[in-house]
């Protein structure tokens, strides 16, 4: 049940999106997310679409994989798109039964939001899906770290993100294990009410807690040994550096924005009772 | 003789109690024990002999309630040199999982140079040759929780001497493991002791890896018990029993024959040599 979770894999192949530099990866992922919600048009969208069906393509991840990290936000999307339509009131009266009045302008504007949210999803799951968790955490370190000027020591923030990120499969292995043992002892963790399920959890986590408390504890004394001292005078090993395909990488983000914003001016009005402004 | 790297002289030290107004017995007490440059010592002692203690004791993890720990001349209660005592005495502790930090094998390796400040070109020189001492090298892009106990253990070593300590604290670091996976951290860490010439302090309860030291260490209730080569300690079959210890299975074996009128060498500890021994008697 926990092995399902795909938010933050990380798939390891060899393409030239695999290769850029975390940080060019975090800023096309940024632009792109605030692009899809500048882009007020469905020219605009289909742009995105198709910007997104071309980074997959070139990073070689299979289709069905990238659609499988979409499943989760399915309740999102049914919910952001019954809100639409209950709420935008524009364009052609299509059925009106009794309160119930939905517009074609309403169908469209779900229609724009499922799209809108299902791109932002498949990008950032790109992101993490082409990136190790690593080389990530090293990325925002470094692009964060003029923020030490001002007294923010983000080094924190990726120490503790590391640090999570290597021991989720060890607590999964250990909730395995406490499961095993309490389930040996007579517990039971599939049957009975929501409430009765939940008090089964407790003999889990009561252990669990205590045992990462004490891991804890032993991770600091081995950082301790290894002169871990708050990553004062830190130097990195595989030291990030922008290359070519970095470069033109952020030259393609920049005519993405150029795009979209162009798509926005010239077919902007053409769709205008659609978009988000018809929609406040 | 060799100069020494760590001295503990009249060492206590005792944990708090987590209960207000009770003072736990110490759990090292008086104790005073030279470590010299390039020795390979076992430290043998029963659960809550004190053994742990002394790793922590030797590095600075902890500090000594009275007496002193130095190393190489530096006391370790000198704040200054906290850093520098680190990285010339590492430790690697009991399990594997609660002291590899980072989810790749070589990024977790660099960690102790990269703290150090060292050069990136230099870092990668260590990773490489640490890896490769421990037998990790083919490994260094996988994931720490897809090894095995044994993989992940010469791992943490790694770690330790790609910071090139001078000498190296193993806390029972094949407690946890298999015995493919202890023989193959076994053989590590003599190759660290033989060709790197670091000095090893190795605490164990396994009487089998002790025998491979050039000397060996046994602690009982907080206190230094005995000191000397294996001959000499295990030659004592009486008084590693009594504090609750075993001896390895040669040296059981011949006092049994000697008990049964076999007149055998009082110091045999490897099966070559009892076997060598009984054929002698054998011939006459």
């Amino acid at each position: 049940m926990i092995k399902d979770i795909t938010i933050g894999q990380y798939f390891p192949m060899n393409s030239p999106i695999h290769r850029l530099d975390p940080r060019t990866k975090l800023l096309f992922a940024t632009v792109y997310i605030v692009m899809t919600f500048v882009s007020n048009n469905f020219v605009g969208l289909l742009f995105c679409f198709i910007t997104a069906c071309i980074v997959i393509a070139v990073s070689k991840i299979p289709v069905k994989t990238v659609l499988k990290g979409l499943r989760p936000i399915l309740l999102i999307v049914i919910i952001t798109s019954l809100l639409q339509i209950a709420y935008v009131k524009t364009g052609i009266v299509l059925v009106d039964v009794w309160r119930i009045k939905i517009t074609s302008g309403g169908i469209l504007m779900a229609v724009f939001m499922t799209v809108r949210i299902a791109l932002l999803i498949v990008m950032s799951t790109m992101l993490t899906y082409t990136t190790s968790p690593t080389s990530l955490t090293n990325g925002l370190d470094r692009i964060f770290a003029p923020l030490k000027k001002i007294g923010i020591d983000f080094h924190t923030v990726t120490m503790i993100m590391t640090i999570a990120l290597r021991f989720i499969p060890t607590l999964i292995e250990e909730v395995d294990k406490i499961m095993n043992a309490q389930k040996s002892r007579g517990a039971n963790f599939d049957n009975g009410n929501i409430i009765k399920r939940a008090k089964a959890l407790i003999p889990l986590f009561i252990p669990l807690l205590f045992n990462s408390i004490r891991r804890a504890y032993e991770l600091a004394n081995a950082m301790t040994c290894r002169c871990y001292n708050g990553g004062k005078g830190k130097t990195t090993m595989n030291a990030l550096k922008m290359k070519k395909g970095d470069y033109f990488a952020v030259i393609i983000s920049a005519a993405f924005v150029a795009g979209v914003i162009l798509l926005n001016i010239y077919c902007g009005e053409y769709n205008a009772e659609f978009t988000f402004n018809a929609a406040v | 003789m060799a100069e020494s790297i760590i001295e503990f002289n009249n060492v206590t030290f005792r944990y708090e109690s987590d209960e207000e107004g009770v003072t736990l017995p110490p759990a090292v007490s008086d104790f005073s024990l030279k470590i010299y440059e390039g020795e390979f010592v076992a430290v043998l002692g029963h659960n809550g002999s004190g053994k742990s203690t002394l790793a922590k004791l030797a590095n600075g993890l902890l500090l000594p309630e009275s007496g002193t720990v130095t190393v190489s001349g530096m006391d370790t209660k000198d704040e200054e040199k906290d850093i520098e005592i680190k990285q010339t005495v590492g430790v690697v502790f009991q399990n594997p999982d609660n002291q590899i930090v980072a989810t790749i094998v070589e990024e977790d390796v660099a960690f102790g140079p990269e703290n150090l400040g060292i050069e990136p070109s230099e870092i990668r020189r260590r990773v490489d040759d640490s890896l490769k001492i421990v037998g990790m090298y083919k490994y260094r892009r996988h994931e720490p929780h897809k090894l095995s106990g044994g993989q992940k253990q010469r791992v943490a070593i790694a770690g330790i001497i790609a910071m090139e300590p001078r000498c190296i604290i193993l806390d029972e670091p094949t407690a946890m493991l298999d015995p493919v996976g202890r023989r193959d951290v076994m053989k590590a860490i003599k190759r660290l002791n033989k060709e790197l010439n670091i000095t090893v302090v190795y605490i164990t309860h396994y009487m089998e890896e002790a025998c491979e030291a050039d000397r060996i260490v046994v602690m009982d209730d907080a206190r230094l018990l005995m000191d000397g080569t294996p001959r000499e300690v295990f030659s004592n079959t009486e008084k590693i029993r009594s504090i609750g210890l075993d001896v390895p299975q040669t040296c059981s074996l011949a006092e049994m024959l000697r008990k049964d009128g076999i007149r055998l060498k009082n110091d045999l500890l490897s099966i070559d040599e009892l076997v060598e021994n009984i054929d002698d008697i054998l011939k006459g």
